[in-house]
């Protein structure tokens, strides 16, 4: 058998200790079922906390607006509503994510709403005096005419803008740095319409800031196009309106992987393994995207980077120390020398370390005698937890039911196939090595799944199940838990215990 | 020697034995192949202009542009020679890592395309890369681009089975080294001078070296990204071997200070490679009387990669001291001697003080252009930090207020001036920031 390949996760403390109480999942498990969400509501209070040292250190000031997209849980929502309203809010992209956060307890000046909005949307963002992230002047002159014609009182705006990569005069000649193209926001180079437009709807939108997101992991590219903003901003207050804050969207990623080395080991060998000089390790020979064109591998992994050395708030950090491109300093300076708050939507980094899910066991049976592969078949499907689908690859822990009998046993490497009756059901198209053969019973539990992985995309196709979620907290020597929908962040877990 | 073109001055470059004492083996002769020579700088001026010259030789009216992958030797071959040919040139590339390299490309009059960083949130159907999308673009019908490339370009390799691989042995006097060693980029001077060794003599053993795949050596491929070069066929080494960038810049260093090779990383990486894969032949041939020849590749010069060795070694660069800088002022000591003044008091100062305050803001120059104090001067940080190193930049007699933006690096400089012997300077307490939260006003020409 082929040596093990593994793709360790990076679990810290809270989550750690969790995963270390075997007998404690298993109860959960047995009571509610399998799939099920565990979350951690206090490690979300916690990386708040982490973004807001960055601020901090770069004497930032500015809202961390949660990306309520990453999970649906309550917990999470109204622990974050708990924190200091003028420091943490939470970012809504649609009518019952704002009806949700509504109800967690933030209030509506905490609550930015973005993505495509319709009409409904809209009045109750503006009703409750959320601010409006407008994505082209045809948005921006929707909500207008919804305040003009019902009465709303002003509405706070940010404009989001895209295309930095057009703007030219700037970022030094012969140089271009390219840039994805995005479905979302007004052009840089169609800001004077944006401008004319937000200048007629003066009575109506109060224009607060810029925004941005750019789907890339390149922190030269965000760099950029914070500086475009802040140039944006500056013409803004030539032409008499004030705009005081720039969102700098999400995106600051999760290291999933503990080690370097696993991380770079596995996808050497996938290279190996699509040239055919090392046997497949996926099901059917999947190549992640890469395939072999005459011994020459072509095309890209489509694998998020699962080993970062930064992420999060250290992503942040490098954000605001690089310097910008055209005005040389960093952008932090940048931004507190104009006297701009920053805001971040932070969503899979926020979350990050804040749960796990758990799988049964459901059999495991022999898949390639001549390598000692096996199937091993979950009550779960791909829906339930789709790090796979995020190009996430990490291995989940195996819990055994019977801890006795686990006992020492040899790697061996399984096939994590789904609860739906479908051939492209699996739970990764990798093989996955365990530290021994698990049995029917045992537990697999995927770490750090809080972030788009758990409730993203499940779905109740065939009537399976879908995962039950619940809030867990320490206490002493012993966890406590309760339902999703009945955490407050007032009393302790497991009802009012003194 | 008289040419008519530089590009006739490419190649024939000398091969350098290297003093046993440098490097220490006793039984093998180690020559180095100084393709730094080539007059554009780089072992790379040999395939660009064998891939190039076809095309910039046919009559197309000066039409067209140069386009290449490549952030560093190639490009800058190419840049050179369209300009010659009238043409322009482009790099497509991921990132500029060597800011020297980029600043050149630029200089010789290059235009650069960085390709966009990694999505963050995958689309696991687009599959496409980015190099996909670049060769779909240049296959587009009315595309007037010439695209050497050179990781798949036969001519790459061709370059130099009839330039680099007949020289070596026409210096050894006939002979075919026992070994020869070269970084694997693009494949090329490799493959190539592999295949004309291995056809005279298939004795010859074949060492290829490859950059560690978390580490970054100019020039050279990791393990993985070789096997994205169509050129590369594993069957044209013997071994692979992976060499670090630490090792890269110690080779580098040998051959500077003790061989008078003023080399490059890449020829570095080469050098420490080749010595750590002979020392385990030299002690077999001990005592057999047998004696043997190893060349390896310097590829380029040291120049362009003083920014690569600063990053990773820069005790190797000394330090430059410019004496104690005049805000060099701990925090406790700001606190102690830095005078401050609320922003209602300074309010105050300007508008009654007799003689009023010279207001100083020490914010960018952009940021004061867009909202700043009435009456206040503008010198930033790093200049006004420049300026007391020279001594009292206005008169004792003269008050001062300084702001920044939220009132810590005023308070430095405050207490620098104190320091210096200035009467009257205090810092804005809260700096620009505090003053616009008090409503205090701020005004843009």
């Amino acid at each position: 058998m082929d040596a093990p390949l593994y793709l360790r996760p990076r679990v810290e403390p809270p989550l750690a200790a969790l995963l270390a109480d075997g007998p404690f999942l298993h109860s959960l498990a047995d009571a509610l079922g399998s799939p099920l969400n565990v979350l951690l509501p206090e490690a979300v209070a916690a990386n708040a906390a982490r973004f807001r040292a960055v601020y901090r250190r770069h004497r930032l000031t500015g809202r961390v607006y949660f990306a309520h997209k990453a999970n649906r849980s309550s917990a999470l929502l109204r622990r974050l509503a708990a924190e200091d309203p003028a420091a943490v809010g939470v970012d809504v992209a649609s009518t019952e994510e704002l009806r949700h956060a509504l109800g967690c307890g933030f209030t509506g000046d905490r609550i930015m709403a973005t993505g495509p909005k319709d009409a409904a949307f809209l009045w109750l963002a503006a009703r409750v005096g959320a601010t409006v992230n407008l994505d082209s002047p045809g948005e921006l002159e929707r909500l207008s005419a919804l305040v003009r014609a019902h009465g709303l009182g002003r509405v706070a705006v940010l404009v989001r803008l895209s295309g930095f990569e057009h703007t030219t005069g700037n970022g030094g000649a012969g140089t271009r740095l390219l840039s994805r193209r995005s479905r979302f926001g007004t052009p840089v180079r169609d800001m004077e319409e944006l401008l004319s437009a937000l200048e007629h709807n003066a009575d109506t939108l109060e224009f607060a800031g810029a925004a941005y997101h750019l789907d890339t992991t390149g922190v030269e590219e965000k760099a950029r196009a914070l500086e475009q903003c802040v140039l944006f901003m500056d013409e803004c207050r030539a032409r008499g309106l004030a705009p005081h804050a720039l969102d700098i969207g999400g995106g600051f990623g999760v290291g999933y992987v503990a080690e370097a080395e696993d991380w770079e080991r596995w996808t050497t060998a996938l290279t190996e393994a699509v040239l055919g000089v090392r046997p497949p390790m996926t099901w059917r020979g999947h190549g992640y995207g890469l395939r072999n064109e005459g011994g020459t591998v072509r095309g890209a992994t489509a694998l998020y980077p699962a080993y970062r050395p930064t992420a999060g708030p250290g992503y942040l950090d490098e954000i605001l120390s690089l310097p910008a491109p055209v005005l040389g300093r960093p952008a932090a300076t940048l931004l507190l020398e104009h006297l701009h708050d920053l805001y971040i939507e932070p969503g899979r980094s926020l979350v990050d370390q804040c749960g796990l899910s758990l799988a049964r066991v459901l059999d495991v049976r022999p898949a390639d005698t001549d390598a000692g592969h096996h199937l091993v078949h979950l009550a779960m499907n791909a829906g339930d937890m789709s790090l796979e689908e995020h190009g996430v690859l990490v291995d989940p822990v195996l819990l055994p039911r019977d801890e006795a009998a686990a006992g020492d046993g040899e790697a061996v490497g399984v096939y994590l196939t789904g609860n739906l009756c479908l051939e492209g059901d699996l739970i990764t198209r990798r093989l996955v090595f365990l530290p021994r053969l698990p049995q029917a019973g045992d537990l697999l539990a995927f770490a750090n799944t809080a972030g788009y992985a758990m409730d993203f995309r499940a779905h109740h196709a065939q009537r399976q199940p879908v995962a039950r979620t619940v809030a867990v907290e320490r206490r002493g020597d012993t966890w406590r838990w309760c339902p999703d929908e009945d955490y407050w962040p007032i009393t302790p877990l497991g009802g009012a215990v003194g | 020697m008289r040419y008519d073109s530089i590009t006739e001055a490419i190649g024939n470059t000398p091969l350098v034995r290297i003093d046993p004492a440098v490097h220490g083996l006793r039984n093998i002769d180690l020559y180095a192949k100084l393709e730094m020579l080539n007059p554009f700088g780089s072992v790379k001026d040999r395939p660009a202009w064998h891939m190039a010259r076809p095309h910039l030789e046919a009559d197309t009216d000066g039409e067209g542009t140069v386009v290449e992958l490549s952030s560093g030797n190639t490009a800058k071959a190419l840049a050179l020679l369209a300009g010659m040919h009238g043409r322009g040139f482009k790099s497509v590339t991921n990132r500029m890592r060597v800011p020297e390299i980029k600043e050149l490309l630029l200089l010789i009059g290059a235009e650069i395309e960085e390709l966009p960083g990694r999505s963050e949130c995958l689309d696991p159907t687009d599959t496409d890369d980015p190099l996909t999308q670049f060769h779909r673009a240049l296959s587009d019908p009315g595309s007037t681009y010439l695209h050497t490339d050179q990781y798949f370009n036969p001519r790459n390799v061709e370059a130099h089975a009839e330039g680099t691989g007949p020289e070596i042995v026409k210096d050894l006097d006939g002979r075919v080294p026992d070994w020869f060693i070269a970084c694997v980029g693009t494949a090329g001077s490799s493959t190539g001078v592999a295949k004309v060794l291995r056809e005279l003599d298939p004795r010859v053993r074949v060492l290829g070296l490859v950059a560690h795949k978390s580490d970054f050596i100019p020039g050279i491929r990791t393990m993985d990204e070789v096997h994205e070069v169509g050129l590369f066929d594993p069957a044209t080494y013997d071994t692979i071997e992976s060499v670090t960038s630490d090792e890269a810049i110690d080779g580098m260093i040998t051959l500077i200070r003790r061989c008078g090779l003023l080399s490059g990383p890449t020829g570095g990486a080469a050098y420490e490679g080749a010595v750590r894969q002979l020392r385990y032949a030299d002690a077999e041939l001990e005592g057999t009387g047998q004696r043997r020849t190893a060349v390896f590749i310097v590829c380029d010069r040291a120049e362009s990669y003083l920014s690569y060795v600063r990053q990773r070694r820069p005790e190797l660069l000394g330090r430059t001291d410019r004496g104690r800088s005049a805000v060099a002022v701990t925090d406790a000591e700001a606190r102690a001697q830095g005078r401050v003044i609320d922003v209602q008091e300074a309010r105050r100062w300007c508008a009654e003080g007799d003689p009023r305050p010279l207001v100083v803001d020490l914010r960018s120059p952009h940021a004061y252009a867009a909202l700043h104090i009435e009456g206040s001067v503008n010198i930033v940080d790093e200049v006004f930090e420049d300026l007391l190193r020279g001594g009292l930049p206005f008169s004792k007699r003269t008050p001062v207020l300084l702001a920044c933006p939220v009132g810590e690096k005023s308070l430095r400089f405050a207490a620098a001036l104190t320091r210096m012997g200035h009467p009257d300077v205090r810092s804005l307490a809260g700096g620009i920031v505090a003053w616009r939260d008090a409503g205090a006003p701020l005004v843009r020409e």
